[in-house]
């Protein structure tokens, strides 16, 4: 893709929802510019420190909302960018840098499928782009998620995901959990467990947003059953 | 004060750096994120390799430098003062 040049925007923390002990959703209203246009796995560096410290995060929000945007974190690292996040109060103004990255949709037309491959936070992009598939750019290429988490208390998001599905016939959701209960009816275990048992979708992209572990299994996996380097993407930072 | 001095940049080439502030990046750091490039695009590039190279010291102005090295994920850019001779980012 083309890297757009990034902006200076300032926002007002709109809404904050705490999903559990894993996942904080943070929402942002811009205020000055009032629209950011941006592709769909992009992220926003933020200005945490009077210093000039910033972290990234990615945008989990539709880029179909251009008003404002929401980012997902794990608080669990505490680091000053989180400590940052939790200190803010509704109404509080941040500044940030927008939109940077490269971890985006082929747009080549050569991938028949996709399929996103995330751990943890690393769903985070991955929102925005199906969102943006789906929703926005009716797009009618089969596409799988597949999202590992340890425990089922973690996962968020899961009716949205769902509904996607019932209305979008070529998305499949597959959340995989490492450590579930017996109840638990669906993937259990790792990431590359579930894409290994799976049927590898023909001529599809694959992308890739998680811990370094899953990301080099993945990637020995996909090597192994002969998908191409190429049609393997991978944020580098999540 | 004379702020210009000429340096060499990654292919060799001398150009005259305009502002006090001078980037390096360190390779082994550099994640490709491209933030930097997004920011100073005639300062930094991407290799064959995805990593992030000098392309001039010129260019852009000592903000949008410092600004490209406060942005990068992975704090692979370090800022040094050339009038001082210390280091501006990352903060010592």
């Amino acid at each position: 893709m083309t890297l757009t040049t990034p902006h200076q925007y300032k926002a007002r923390l709109a809404d904050k929802l705490i999903h559990n002990a894993k996942f904080e959703q943070y929402n942002f209203e811009l205020v000055e510019p009032n629209q950011l246009k941006f592709a769909a796995g992009q992220y926003g560096s933020f200005l945490i420190s009077d210093q000039g410290h910033r972290r990234s995060w990615s945008i989990c929000s539709s880029p179909a909302i251009d008003h404002s945007l929401e980012i997902l974190i794990d608080p669990a690292p505490k680091g000053a960018g989180t400590q940052f996040l939790q200190n803010l109060k509704l109404g509080d103004e941040v500044q940030l840098l927008a939109p940077l990255g490269k971890f985006t949709i082929d747009e080549s037309g050569a991938e028949k499928a996709l399929v996103f491959v995330a751990t943890g936070a690393g769903i985070t992009p991955f929102r925005s782009m199906i969102l943006d598939l789906l929703q926005v750019k009716k797009d009618t290429r089969p596409m799988i998620l597949h999202w590992g988490l340890r425990y089922v208390e973690e996962m968020i998001w899961q009716n949205e995901f769902q509904e996607l599905a019932e209305n979008f016939p070529n998305f499949q959701f597959h959340p995989v959990i490492s450590k579930a209960s017996q109840e638990w009816s669906m993937c259990r275990g790792r990431v590359t467990d579930c894409l290994n048992v799976h049927q590898l979708l023909d001529h599809a992209g694959y992308y890739l947003c998680g811990s370094e572990q899953m990301i080099a299994d993945v990637i020995q996996l996909l090597s192994a059953k002969g998908v191409a380097p190429a049609r393997i993407h991978r944020e580098k930072f999540y | 004060m004379n702020n210009k001095q000429i340096t060499p940049d990654a292919k060799g080439n001398f150009s005259k750096q305009i502002g006090r502030y001078k980037v390096e990046v360190i390779r082994e750091k550099c994640i490709g994120a491209a933030s930097c490039v997004a920011i100073a695009p005639k300062v930094f590039e991407l290799d064959e390799e995805q990593i992030a190279i000098i392309l001039s010291q010129d260019g852009e102005d000592d903000q949008t430098k410092l600004l490209a090295a406060q942005s990068c994920p992975t704090a692979a850019i370090v800022v040094t003062d050339t009038q001082t001779g210390k280091q501006v980012w990352p903060l010592e």
